[in-house]
């Protein structure tokens, strides 16, 4: 075996197609657990705004044990806790189905939830109370009000924190390995099993990590541009 | 009474309103009202109550007892979510800080409520708000954004803002306390034409040159009660209450 060599890597056919699969479903679980994510938490936002205490409170368990637990605990417990306390019918049925995979989205989505949430209701706090009296005075409703004025100011303050926590997410989809989800981290695992070349794959899969998380800033960057209003400060 | 008073309906009545923050009493035994047409300037010093007041009518603030009426109809109590957003779509509010909406552009602040809250249709819209911009004289403003205004500009966008909505009155909360000098002029012109148009306001404001000017008639307030109410030349020349009286001599020093 001689030094350091990446093309050895990448021009055998099967590692090549076992890094391709794995970034393939590296972009499935990152999509998948983003879009849970973001759903989630909106609604846990929605949810905040309900006037009743325990609805406060449950947001704030949620976001509590998501932010203080570890993600890999988080996933752990999913895959092997959780998944064993389901009905067999659906056990079977997940199994079926890629189970490891459907436990990272849901994993890893509901634990981003609780960072997304905080990011949007830190962006809607911090749009100042004027802008509420204003577009009550005009006759705007509560969900008016959201709509119109409140959310697209929030959304614009939120930006910044929500690209981070994107990128964070993406990086933490390699968190999946461990539950067996074959991601772009276990493929690198697998092909540097056969191959024994560990410097290069690892190199390999730093590269294609920060490609991608380079990615996910440079949008972030085109979106915050975007929503730069003109004259602000 | 002045003879305005009687001449014509009332627009906003108070009727023995009281207000408590807390142990504090903002507003105490508030009886009085505003006829159609009417300029009412309300002064007094800081922390008199004359902002709670006029946020009362929109229900900005919430009363403890008493009641409000605007054009007939009762403001105060029960009222229902939808009816309350009627209401107030029907009132139109000034505010010290303007607040208009940074990430709208000029004509998409003033065009907004019209649409989503009246269903006007876009283009009429557009049209209407156009014809505003110009009787503020920012016309050429229509596509900027906020930060890109003056003080004095954003304040003559949030006139044209409420005067989308076609309200029959028009309350100001100290709508020229947050501007530099030279830009309170261009305001307090804004509001002169209003005035001379017949529409109904309650300006709440310090500038006694405006009050003596343009009100038909002005209430002084202190300590949460009206003091006195005065037509302008009376109030300014002759005024019965001791607090007034010092609060004017205050004013000239």
């Amino acid at each position: 075996m001689s030094g350091f060599d990446v093309l050895a890597v990448l021009s055998n056919p099967e590692f090549a197609g076992m890094l391709i699969a794995g970034i393939q479903m590296t972009f499935v679980i990152a999509v998948g657990s983003w879009t849970l994510a973001m759903s989630l938490g909106f609604l846990l936002l929605v949810i905040r705004q309900i006037p009743v205490p325990i609805a406060d409170r449950f947001v704030a368990a949620y976001v509590s044990y998501h932010r203080n637990v570890p993600t890999l605990v988080q996933l752990i417990l999913w895959y092997f806790g959780i998944y064993s306390l389901l009905p067999e019918e659906l056990q079977y049925w997940l199994s079926d189905h890629n189970a490891e995979v459907i436990f990272a989205i849901i994993g890893l989505g509901l634990c981003q939830a609780a960072y997304f949430t905080e990011d949007l209701r830190s962006g809607l706090r911090s749009v100042p109370k004027g802008q509420v009296e204003a577009a009550r005075a005009l006759g705007h409703g509560h969900i008016s009000s959201m709509r119109y004025v409140l959310l697209p100011q929030a959304y614009r303050n939120a930006l910044p924190a929500l690209v981070n926590h994107s990128v964070s997410l993406f990086k933490n989809s390699s968190l999946a390995m461990a539950i067996g989800a074959s991601e772009l981290t276990h493929a690198v695992r697998e092909v540097e099993n056969l191959s024994f070349r560990t410097f290069e794959t690892y190199a390999i899969a730093t590269v294609a990590y920060l490609v991608c998380s380079l990615l996910i800033m440079a949008v972030g960057a085109l979106l915050m541009k975007r929503a730069q209003v003109a004259g602000a400060r | 009474m002045s003879v305005s008073q009687d001449a014509a309906p009332a627009m906003i009545r108070f009727s023995n309103v009281n207000k408590h923050y807390g142990q504090y009493h903002a507003l105490v035994d508030i009886d009085a009202s505003v006829s159609k047409g009417e300029v009412l300037v309300v002064c007094g010093p800081s922390g008199s109550g004359k902002s709670t007041l006029i946020r009362t009518v929109n229900r900005l603030e919430e009363i403890d007892s008493g009641s409000i009426t605007f054009d007939g109809r009762e403001v105060s109590g029960r009222v229902g979510r939808a009816d309350l957003n009627r209401l107030r779509s029907r009132i139109g509010f000034v505010f010290q800080s303007f607040n208009l909406f940074p990430h709208l552009s000029t004509l998409e602040n003033i065009t907004l409520s019209p649409i989503r809250i009246n269903g006007v249709k876009k283009d009429l819209a557009r049209t209407k708000a156009m014809a505003l911009l110009d009787r503020v004289g920012l016309a050429e403003k229509a596509n900027a954004y906020p930060a890109q205004l003056s003080g004095g500009q954003q304040q003559r966008v949030a006139i044209a803002r409420a005067l989308a909505m076609e309200p029959p009155a028009m309350l100001f909360d100290e709508p020229t306390s947050a501007l530099d000098p030279e830009m309170v002029g261009e305001v307090l012109a804004v509001m002169k034409g209003l005035a001379a148009e017949g529409m109904t306001m309650i300006c709440v404001t310090h500038e006694m040159g405006f009050a003596r000017e343009v009100a038909d008639r002005i209430w002084f307030m202190d300590a949460g009660r009206i003091l006195e109410t005065a037509d302008p030349e009376t109030f300014f020349t002759n005024p019965q209450h001791p607090r007034a009286q010092r609060f004017l001599s205050d004013l000239r020093h």
